[in-house]
This record gives C-alpha cells, structure tokens and sequence, in this order.
C-alpha cells in the first residue's frame, strides 16, 4: 500500500471553520465539527442546507474557500481525493457499470496495487461482510438496488478507509428496504468500531436511529449539534425542535415560574429565562394528552387526521395551532368541538424567542451539549 | 396522434411516399440498378451484365478501394486519438478555455473542405514538410476534415458522462491516470467506436479535398468514381459507387455491433 | 493525460496543468490545419513572391467570374436551405406524428443516407435526367420526338434539386430529436380542444421546432456554401460556385494567389455563417 493513501490509523475528521462558496454563494459557512474516531455523525438538514458540500469537502471534491479540514491529524484541505484514503457511499451508489462486482471491489484495492492474492481475500471478506458473496460474477445492472448499495457499501470499506462518508445512502431505495439498511448499516459499525462514519441525510428517523451525535445543518450553518437524545429532547433552537421530532412551537412570555400564554400561566421548569422575556415553547406533539391535566389548554378541533395507530389532533387555541398526537381514539372529537389538551411541566423544553438576525454559528468541538 | 380521420391519414402517408421515394430512395436504387446495366434510355435499364463489377473490382478500382480504406482506416484512427485527446483536455478546462478549444477544433467543419485542401497542399508542397505527391498528403488532409467529427462526438459524450463514476474511483483512491484508463475511455467506448465509424464513412467519401492534393499513385475511390464518370463510363462509376457505398455500411455496420457489444458488457 | 481528466467539481485541478495537456492536440492543430491556413492568407496578399499588395484581391473582385461564381454561390445555397428545411419539416412531421409501420426504418434509412458521400446523387440524377437518361428516354420513346425536355441538369436548377435532395436529412435528423422531445400529450389536449391540425402544427409543433429549424438550417447553410462533389460531378460548365472557382484557379489554372484570395472570401463567408450557427444553437440548447 502507498504511503498516501493511508488507511485506518487516520481516524476523525475536524472541520475547521470550513467554509464553502460557488460563485459568490456561501453553501458552507464556517463549519466547526468534530467526529471523533469510531463516532457516527449525522448531517441532518433540509435539502440545499449544505450538509452535502460538507461531505463532499471531506471527500476532496470541493475545496473549501477558507478554514481546513483534518482526517485525523492529517491536514487534507490540499490533498487531492485519491491520496485521502477515505471511502464514500453516494445516493446513486456509483458502481462502475462496466466491470463485475467482483471487480468494482477491488478497484481501490488495484489503484493502491495491493498484491493479488491479498486483494483476493479482502474481496471476499468485504463481500462476506455485506453479504453479497454470491454475487461475485455479477453486473451491477443485474443487481436490485439494495443489492448495488451493499456492493457499493462494500466497494468503500475494501480499502479500509479510517472514515466512510456515505451520502444519504438510503434515499434511493423504497421505505421497506430502507429500514432493512438501516439495520445493516448499525450491525456493520459495530463490526467495524474503529471506522468514524460521516452520514449525510435529510431522514430525521435514519439520523436517530443511526448516529451517535446529530450536527444539525440549515441555511449554510450549523445549527445545532449532540446525542439524538439531546436533541430530541432539549433542542436548543426552534430549527432543531422542529425539523427533529416536529415539535410544538409556541410563543410565550416568561414570568416568574411560569410562562404566560394566550392568558394562561403554564407552569414548567424554567430556569434560566427572565421574567419579562419573550420566548418560544417547545412540546412534542406526542407528548401532549387529550382531557384535563397540569397545564390544560382548551380550544377548537380544525383538523382530525386518522394515521393508523394514532390520530393526529390540530387544535386551534387562542390563535395558535397546536398539535396533539393521541393513541388511536375510539371516538375522535369532530370538527369544531372543544376539547382540552394538556402537558407535563417536564415534558416541555422553553427555547429562546425567534431572533431573525441569524446567530453566530454554534460551535461543537466537543462532545458536551447545552 | 395528429391526424385522426383514416381517410386524412392515407393521405398523408401517400404525400409521404410520393416526396420521399423519388427523393430519397429512388437515386440509390437507381446507381445499384445501373451499376447492373450497359444502357439506360428508356423506363429501365437494358443489358444486364456482372461485368461492370468485373470493372470496378479490378485493376485500377482495386487499388482505389484499397487506397480508400487506407486513407480511411489511417485518418480515422488518427482523428479519434487527436480528437479524444482534444476533448479530454477540453473537458477540464474553464470555459473560456473549453469554448476556445471548441472554436479551434470544429474550425474544419466550417472551412471548405476545398480550401483545407488548398491550405494542405500550399503548406506541404515546401519545405520542411515536403509531403506533396506522396499518400501522406490525403491521409493528413483527410485527418483535418474527420478531427472536427470526432471531437464533436467525443466532446458530447464526456458532457453526457456522469461525474460520479470518476469522483467514486478519485475517492477509493485512484490516480487521475488511473480513472482515465480504467473508468473514463472504458465508459467512453460505445462513443469512441461510434466516432470512428463515422470518421471512417466521412472519409471513405471525402472528394473536395482529396481532388486538390491526391498524387497520381494515391487515388481513393471518390476520384476514380469522379475519373469514370468524366470520361463517360457512367455505369463503371455505378459499380464503383455501389462498391464504395457497401463497404461503408459493412464498416458502419461492424463497428455498431462492436458498439453493442461494448454497451452491454 | 493524467492531470487533465482531474474534473474535481469546481476550480481544483484546473488551470495550467489542464492546459498543459491541451497543448499537443493544439500543437498538432496549429501544424496542419492553422498553419496552412494562415499561409493561404498570406499567399492571397503576395503576389509574386514579393511585397504585400491587396492588388490580387482587386482583380479578383473586378472579375466577372468571381463575382458571378459568388452570387451563383450564395443564391444556391440560399435556395437549396429553404428547400431543406421546408421539405425536412413536413417529412419530420409526418414520421414523428402521422405514426407509421416502417417509421423507425426510414428514420434509420436516413443516418445512413448521411453517411454517403454527396456526389452520388448527382450520379444518380444523371442517370435519371441526364440528355440520355431515364426521363428524356421515356419521353423520346413516347412522343417520337429527337430529344427530351429535361435539360436543367447542367444548371444551377440541377445543383439545386441535387443539394436539397441530399442535405434534407441533415434538417430532419435534429428535427425529428426535437419532436421525440415534445410531448404528445399537448397534441391531444389542444385536438380535444377542437383544433385542426394545421392549426396544431402552426400553434404547438412550429415553436417547439424552431430551435432545430434553426440549428439545422444554418448548419445547411455552411455546408452548402462549401459544397464541391455536387457541382463537380453536373460537370456543368456554366455553375460556378467558390469551391469550384479555388478548384479552378488553384488545379485548373495554377493561379494560386487568386485560388488563395477566393479561399478566403470563402472562409470568411462559411466561419461567419458556422459561429452564427454556433451562437444560434448555444442559445437555443439544440
């Protein structure tokens, strides 16, 4: 194996205030993450959000307009892609349609002229690991496209790169498969503990399954960033609370142990906002009860969606639309009817109000959180 | 789809018939069947005979055909690498660069075929590069005039190639070099044998450029059929032309199934 | 070609390695066609191995030849481009829309027609209306009389049909891309709306094919201005085109400087015209 091209020992990635512009355009703006060796990382953001170009700046194919970016503690931000020893699974999987699965495999084992004989088993052992043993002889063409992406999953773990960027890897395949990879994709990280995986997605489910911490990317920026449990239970930005888990936004106003709104006092724990201070309330549809409670809220049923194992409640209270889901209700409230919704004072999280001016973007070196 | 009523539709499809046949099909048919005939006064030709073939595949014919797939074979040949090379280069350049490299290299297609004649022979007819009189002269021009084809056909299929096979080898670690030899020309193959076969028909009927420069010992089969019909042996030309015309298609038509068979791999 | 190939999406592996590697096909363009043509310039201002003089191109210009050769030229091409893309469009029309067995046959019958060199269809029009061809033999046969009616084969009417008949196709080949493109679901949305079908190709079809129209009208254009085999093999002596005339000058008569002043009168015409066609088709995407 050639010196540049190095393999396991670079683990990690670090972005360094990286950032990305086309043509006047800023996609990327002064991104700091870390991933730490053996870390999934997932990029979640909304298309156009810039969690691509991220990747595609790890990968080498677009180079950075300022800041650096590490593998481990290489500096790659000048390196060209074949000397950065990484592996990348993209949407379209990319199998080269001219050569066998077989042959597609041990591509990047021959470019870095491998010996034969080791390449042999390193073929097998990646396709043992996807499971695609059998299908050795085969063209991609005569694969399904579950099939094409283990064969692409194993193509990039061949070279046993430090870091595996895999660019929404799932999103071409039909839902039913997809929760199938997802599973595959889990089992192969444990299997693989050593190698840091870069997972850009716009699947909040495939992040929170998958990820060990979430970089939340909207509008160029990093928005937010830690364990799903995190942020999924305490975003800090009314971005992350609603693209993750889709939550209830609500404006209030603090008062002093309680937050006033539409002429209720809510009680919960607010504790570090002061009294006085506008703020937005966060509460997870799920989480919300029909019927009376701690902090009940009465208003007017516009919306009754039936989903199967739950309904969906869209009740309009003082103005504001709040959403309720509920395990399967035996008799949904109709249209216009009152109803009362309530939630637990722990349940609910109190972010700071909307500033419109955008922040200055959130630093995640580390692992902490909030 | 656009006309409905049957009545309206025969109609058209005899309008059809009645511009295409006389226009299209009917002068081929016409040179095979005199390629098989002595005389031709009348509704159909008179006196059918093998023996104009006997012409046109002997003697001097003989050797215009093989002059022919020569030059053809040598000019095509040369052009797909000059044009591959072009466009390759072409593709990772800006656009100022790739747009002046267009300019530079579909230039013959806009030029007379004539005039580069002209142009080749007034620039080797001197020393340093004295070709004229020699068969280096035709294979050079021929050259010129083809590049421009492949070029354009080469350029548009790296536009119809898609980045990410060359990005997924860049990223499994292959050098540049690498991806051009094994991924880039192997996808490029069905295009690249497909510029050749239309290099090879363009320059199995170049006459223009060749009638300028083309030495006595080198006469491709455009002047012989030019030479017969001049001095009136209409139907020698015939079979000559019937000649020229099916050794184009069995060409075109082998390098199609090579085609195929380089798609479907 | 290693560094050349490097298309690394945006800016990195551009520059000057990429031209680096664009230099020798460059080179070898430069040798055999820029160089040469540079020297026919040259040699169109030179007359005799002397100083530089625009005298050649004075007596060029003043020349009755030329100047007929040029109008013959230009009036040919003119016509045969307005015959193609009249005659391109209805046949276009009638495979892409008036679906017939056989279709894909004659569309396949046509890149193969573009294949063959140009000069056989003045062949086979020899055959068909030359002084003892088909036609005037039938008509001798029929009437009695000593000789045929059709004799335009050796004017520019001869070349005219013969351009027309063999630079059709190279209209109906971007044409009939065109319409595969267009979708047929507004041809019957527009006839259920109740209109006729000179209406629909006038409303729907025509813009959708002007592009095409266009792109493949100029090329036409070009390629008959430089059109040779054709009016070489009418062996007419009295249609003269600018091709013909450099034929003439430079083979015929050994007068390489104004062989040399026609060329570029030439070229000026038929580049001027190809970066049209270029800047058209960029535009319009064809």
């Amino acid at each position: 194996m050639t010196g540049a091209a190095a393999g396991p020992a670079a683990s990690g990635i670090r972005f360094d205030r990286v950032s990305v512009a086309y043509g006047g355009n800023t996609v990327l703006d002064r991104l700091d993450l870390t991933v730490e060796p053996g870390e999934v990382m997932a990029l979640l953001g909304p298309s156009g959000s810039g969690k691509t170009t991220a990747l595609r700046a790890v990968a080498g194919f677009v180079r950075p307009a300022s800041g650096r970016v590490y593998l481990g503690d290489r500096d790659v931000t000048d390196l060209p892609p074949h000397r950065r020893g990484i592996g990348m699974v993209v949407q379209q999987y990319a199998l080269f349609p001219h050569m066998r699965v077989r042959d597609n495999v041990a591509f990047g084992l021959k470019a870095r002229k491998v010996y034969k004989t080791e390449t042999a088993t390193r073929v097998a052992d990646a396709l043992e690991l996807v499971g695609m043993s059998a299908y050795a002889t085969r063209y991609p063409r005569e694969l399904s496209g579950g099939q094409q992406q283990r064969v692409a999953i194993a193509r990039a773990l061949a070279v046993r790169p430090g870091v595996l960027l895999l660019d929404e890897p799932l999103s071409a395949l039909d839902a039913q498969l997809r929760s199938g990879m997802l599973a595959e994709l889990a089992r192969l990280h444990r299997e693989l503990p050593d190698v840091s995986i870069l997972y850009v997605t716009h699947d909040q489910v495939e992040a929170l399954t998958l990820a060990d911490r979430i970089a939340v990317i909207d509008q160029a920026r990093l928005q937010d960033c830690g364990t799903p449990q995190e942020l999924y239970r305490s975003p800090r930005t009314e971005f992350t609370a609603s693209f993750v888990g889709n939550a209830n936004l609500l404006p209030v106003t603090v008062g002093s142990g309680t937050v006033a709104f539409a002429g209720r006092d809510l009680e919960l724990f607010t504790t570090d906002a002061t009294a006085g201070a506008t703020a937005t309330l966060c509460v997870r549809p799920h989480l919300v009860g029909l019927g009376d409670g701690p902090n009940a809220l009465t208003g007017t049923v516009t919306e009754v969606q039936w989903r199967g194992s739950t309904h969906r409640l869209y009740v309009d209270i003082g103005g504001h639309r709040v959403k309720a889901d509920l395990r399967e209700l035996r008799e949904p409230p109709a249209l216009g009817q009152k109803v009362t919704l309530h939630f637990a004072p722990e349940d609910a999280v109190l972010l700071p109000a909307v500033d419109q001016s955008a922040p200055e973007a959130v630093t995640a070196t580390g692992g902490a959180h909030g | 789809m656009l006309v409905h009523s049957r009545a309206g539709k025969w109609g058209t499809w005899a309008l059809f018939l009645l511009l295409f046949v006389p226009l299209f099909a009917v002068p081929l048919l016409v040179i095979v069947a005199a390629s098989f005939s002595t005389n031709w006064s009348g509704a159909f030709p008179s006196g059918p005979t093998a023996g104009n073939y006997t012409a046109a595949t002997s003697g001097d014919s003989l050797q215009a055909l093989t002059t022919s797939l020569v030059t053809a074979l040598c000019a095509s040949l040369l052009a797909l690498a000059l044009g591959t090379w072009a466009a390759l280069a072409a593709a990772s350049l800006r656009k100022p660069g790739k747009r002046l490299l267009d300019a530079l290299f579909m230039l013959p297609v806009a030029v007379p075929s004539v005039v580069v004649g002209l142009a080749v022979l007034v620039a080797f007819s001197k020393p340093p590069l004295l070709l004229n009189g020699t068969r280096w002269i035709v294979i050079l021009a021929h050259t010129v005039l083809v590049t421009a084809f492949a070029y354009q056909s080469v350029a548009a299929a790296i536009r119809r190639l898609d980045p990410m096979y060359e990005q997924a080898a860049a990223s499994l670690g292959a050098r540049p070099a690498h991806v051009l030899w094994r991924i880039k020309l192997p996808l490029l193959l069905p295009s690249l044998t497909a510029a050749a076969g239309l290099c090879f028909a363009l320059s199995m009927g170049e006459l223009s450029a060749t009638m300028m420069l083309y030495p006595p010992d080198w006469t491709p089969l455009p002047v012989q059929i030019f030479a017969a019909t001049d001095r009136g042996s209409l139907f020698t030309g015939a079979a000559v032309s019937v000649v020229l015309m099916g050794t184009t298609l069995l060409v075109l038509l082998a390098v199609s199934r090579i085609r195929t068979r380089a798609s479907y791999r | 070609m290693a560094s050349a190939v490097t298309t690394t999406s945006r800016g990195q592996g551009r520059g000057r390695a990429g031209w680096v590697w664009a230099l020798p096909p460059v080179a070898v363009l430069a040798v055999v066609l820029l160089y040469p043509l540079a020297l026919v310039v040259q040699q169109s201002v030179t007359p005799d191995e002397g100083s530089t003089s625009l005298t050649p191109y004075a007596d060029v210009f003043a020349s009755e030849s030329f100047r007929s050769a040029l109008g013959t030229t230009v009036w040919l091409a003119v016509g045969s481009t307005v015959g193609c893309l009249v005659l391109g469009f209805a046949l276009a029309l009638v495979i892409a829309f008036v679906p017939f067995p056989g279709g894909k046959a004659v569309a396949k019958f046509i890149d193969v027609f573009l294949s063959f060199p140009s000069f056989l269809i003045t062949l086979a029009l020899l055959f068909i209306y030359g002084t003892v061809g088909m036609a005037n033999g039938v008509w001798t046969d029929a009437t009695g009389a000593s000789e045929g009616p059709f004799h335009f084969l050796t004017t520019p009417w001869g070349v005219l049909l013969a351009e027309i008949t063999y630079f059709t196709p190279f209209v109906m080949r971007p044409l009939l891309a065109a319409f595969s493109q267009l979708d047929t679901a507004q041809l019957e949305v527009a006839s259920s709306l109740g209109a006729r079908p000179a209406r629909i190709v006038r409303k729907v079809i025509l813009p959708e094919a002007l592009p095409a129209l266009a792109a493949g009208g100029s090329l036409v254009l070009v390629m008959c201005l430089n059109e040779f085999g054709i009016v070489l093999f009418t062996g007419a002596k009295d249609v003269t085109t600018l091709p013909m005339l450099v034929y003439g000058k430079a083979i015929l008569e050994s007068d390489y400087p104004a062989a040399c002043v026609v060329a570029v009168v030439n070229i000026a015409l038929s580049v001027g015209l190809y970066t049209l066609y270029r800047t058209v088709s960029r535009r319009v995407g064809a």
